[in-house]
């Protein structure tokens, strides 16, 4: 068998497998029931977008993966185990990336937070900042504090930060709910070239459909790669699938 | 400073001279008694007599020594039981009311206790100096660990840093302008109770410096030293407030 | 709850318990502590024979003089200096210069020009009541909204009528915070006096206690000039909530 086809098999077993699993998972918050017997399963790899109205639950779905939440009944399991506490490997992008920033640290400042709390040395954490800088696309900035960046920067600097932890799994609570259309765009497709190169899995929370569709591997499934901003939205798969999604969600809203 | 701010600077400073000018016709013209209102003139004579001739230097430096190290006790002390209280919401909960109903006491009311337990001594000074002090830090220091953005916690707990971490890493940064400033209204009731210690226990100071001189009715050497108490506050609150912004460089950068 | 409300009290009942038990056990003669059953006997007894009552009116009188005749030029000075920007400026270096001196420091000199007694002692905290309320009587008019000064000079008011009619109702519930703050400065410049060398009020109550080695009668009055301090700044809270309400309430410290 040639190398390919053998990189090949290995891929299909490793998406059989499910990295994590929401098994009949409940969380019950101050007397309110937020999820209810939730049924997930992501593969390894996969690019999963939870879509839906807001306030249905899908931010605590995704606290509950990063494990900032326990369930109250049911299981949330990593590779089998339940998630007790949060882990290195999974790393969490919040939407208030102001909040989620330290103001007092400068961008490299930020990123080397990670570093440090993963025991990295001290002469390394230089190299890494930069290399995860221009990753995100903000090469030369490191010396500038959140409060001089813009919010599209501000991102990506938490993106960076997130990346610095090496996750096998990246959790994004619509990250880019409070930018502007074209910052959202372009954050969007270098989503898609970072998490894809490593094949990081990905939980991506969004309220907006297109951003689902157009990112997601399990929303969609058939809509061609790479991904273009205009042909692809444009293609009659995508607005079938569109309105299929559209209508499933009116249906489930109360 | 542009132009403009100059300008208005000048012409304060012309304003501040004036009303000298003014203290000193008042002065000649014997408005008041010279026993009660020495002249400008003599105020300043007196004060290069203190430092030349008299003991006003060693005045000077006694007030700042008393003040430094009540101010020091204080500012560990107060920080740590600040940090401590501040960030458990137990704690918080059991003692801040006690602490709120303790903030508007005269905490000038501890000396006579502090006399009865230490005696007239330069550690009854030092005790009330730092008693004094410790509650404006203490009380900041709370708030400003009260405050820390939880989310920040939340990405604290996601990386899986250790407690020592995120005290150090997110919680004391995080409080550190509300301790600043903590700290420097400290500095203010640390010269206020120096001054009340020195001329209740007759230690050496600017405070016995000047009650010995109303005492004599050398009102000349009593003006110089009221002047240099001022000196001294706004000169360490100046300091003070260049640490703040060395420390705190981040927050102008967003201005 | 009951147990919310209790919780406040929790800690100070059960070391006041404990204090007294210790006292007790331990057959405690000392110059400078006392039980606390022993205190409050002190503190029933001073107020019945009525000198700690006059002691308070003396300290009282002093400070609430004091604090009106300060609060009077720095409310007059702060509405001066916040609307008119130049006089400010013209000001700033004399301001600057005569504030930082403790009002602890002026002490000789009223001493010597007025001697012991009332007047000497209102002086002093005049002088200290009125930083507080030019500051922040300053602060307070230059927030005021610009549309409502505009509007002043479209119906050409006259300064009187404009400060009358516009600034002091605008600014009227940060000044009432300014003088709140001032009250309590009051009382404490009081006292301080008062301990340092001046024979009238609660202060000397407390220091001829001490000097007469009666550590029940000298916690007596350190209690009572606590309750005073508590009292006075609750009774201006509730002052406060009743002419302004909880909103005003937002924009100063408790």
């Amino acid at each position: 068998m040639s190398v390919v086809a053998m990189l090949d098999e290995a891929r299909a077993a490793r998406r059989q497998k499910t990295l994590i699993a929401f098994n009949a998972a409940t969380l019950r918050l101050g007397g309110k029931t937020i999820i209810e017997n939730l049924d997930l399963e992501v593969r390894p790899g996969e690019f999963l977008c939870i879509v839906g109205a807001s306030g249905c639950g899908k931010t605590t779905a995704l606290r509950l993966a990063a494990g900032l939440h326990r369930p109250t009944s049911g299981a949330v399991t990593f590779d089998g185990e339940p998630i007790t506490e949060p882990r290195r490997e999974v790393a969490i992008v919040f939407q208030d990336y102001g909040k989620a920033l330290l103001p007092w640290r400068t961008a490299a400042g930020n990123i080397s937070l990670a570093l440090e709390a993963s025991r990295v040395p001290a002469r390394e954490r230089g190299a890494r900042i930069e290399a995860l800088l221009r990753k995100v696309g903000l090469p030369g900035h490191a010396d500038k504090y959140p409060s001089e960046m813009s919010g599209g920067m501000q991102q990506r600097l938490q993106i960076a930060r997130c990346l610095a932890q090496e996750p096998t799994t990246l959790l994004m609570d619509e990250p880019f709910g409070a930018l502007d259309a074209m910052t959202r765009q372009g954050l969007q497709d270098e989503v898609l070239s970072l998490t894809h190169a490593s094949q990081t899995t990905v939980i991506f929370v969004t309220h907006d459909l297109d951003e689902a569709i157009y990112l997601g591997d399990r929303v969609v499934g058939d809509l061609p790669r790479p991904r273009d901003q205009l042909a692809t939205r444009e293609h009659p798969e995508f607005l079938r699938l569109r309105r299929q999604l559209f209508d499933f969600i009116k249906a489930t809203e109360h | 400073m542009n132009r403009a701010a100059i300008l208005w600077r000048v012409a304060s400073i012309l304003v501040a001279a004036g009303l000298i000018a003014a203290w000193q016709l008042a002065a000649n013209l014997r408005l008041v008694s010279p026993v009660f209102l020495p002249g400008p003139d003599r105020a300043w004579a007196a004060l290069m007599r203190g430092f030349s001739n008299g003991d006003l230097a060693g005045k000077l430096i006694g007030t700042l020594e008393h003040m430094a190290y009540g101010w020091l006790a204080a500012s560990i002390a107060g920080i740590a039981l600040g940090a401590l209280i501040g960030s458990s919401k137990m704690m918080r909960a059991y003692v801040a009311p006690s602490l709120e109903f303790l903030r508007p006491l005269p905490v000038s009311a501890i000396i006579p206790v502090a006399i009865a337990m230490l005696g007239l001594t330069r550690g009854m000074a030092l005790f009330v100096i730092a008693f004094g002090a410790i509650w404006p830090i203490m009380l900041a220091t709370i708030h400003g660990f009260a405050a820390v953005e939880p989310r920040l916690y939340e990405v604290a707990r996601s990386l899986q840093m250790s407690r020592a971490a995120i005290i150090g890493k997110i919680a004391l940064p995080s409080a550190l302008p509300d301790i600043l400033a903590g700290m420097r209204l400290s500095l203010t009731v640390a010269l206020i109770l120096s001054v009340v210690c020195e001329i209740l226990a007759g230690l050496d100071g600017l405070g016995q410096w000047v009650l010995l001189s109303a005492r004599a009715f050398r009102s000349a050497d009593l003006f110089a030293g009221v002047i240099l108490l001022g000196a001294t506050g706004y000169l360490t609150s100046i300091a003070m407030s260049l640490v703040e912004q060395r420390l705190l460089a981040w927050q102008t950068a967003a201005r | 709850m009951t147990l919310d409300r209790a919780r406040p009290l929790l800690l100070p009942l059960a070391l006041t318990l404990a204090f007294e038990l210790w006292a007790r056990l331990t057959h405690l003669q000392s110059d400078s502590l006392a039980p606390p059953s022993a205190i409050l006997a002190a503190l029933a007894a001073a107020l019945a024979d009525l000198s700690i009552p006059i002691a308070t009116r003396d300290t009282l009188f002093a400070a609430f003089t004091g604090l009106a005749i300060g609060s009077a030029i720095g409310l007059s000075l702060g509405i001066a200096f916040g609307i008119s920007r130049p006089l400010d400026r013209l000001m700033e270096v004399t301001v600057e210069a005569i504030r930082p001196i403790p009002s602890i420091a002026l002490l000789p000199i009223a001493l010597i020009a007025l001697g012991f007694g009332y007047r000497m002692e209102i002086v002093i905290v005049a002088f200290a009541c009125v930083w507080p309320m030019l500051i922040l009587t300053r602060s307070a008019v230059r927030s005021i909204e610009p549309r409502l000064m505009e509007m002043s000079r479209a119906l050409r008011l006259s300064a009187p009528q404009r400060i009358a009619k516009i600034v002091i109702p605008a600014a009227l519930p940060r000044i009432f915070v300014a003088f709140r703050l001032s009250a309590g400065i009051a009382l404490i410049v009081a006292v301080t006096v008062e301990i340092a060398i001046n024979p009238i009020g609660l202060g000397a109550g407390i220091m001829l206690a001490q000097q007469a080695l009666r550590a029940d009668l000298m916690l007596a009055y350190l209690l009572w000039i606590g309750v005073i301090g508590y009292a006075l700044n609750i009774l201006l809270i509730a002052a406060q909530r009743r002419l302004f309400g909880r909103a005003a309430l937002a924009g100063g410290n408790p």
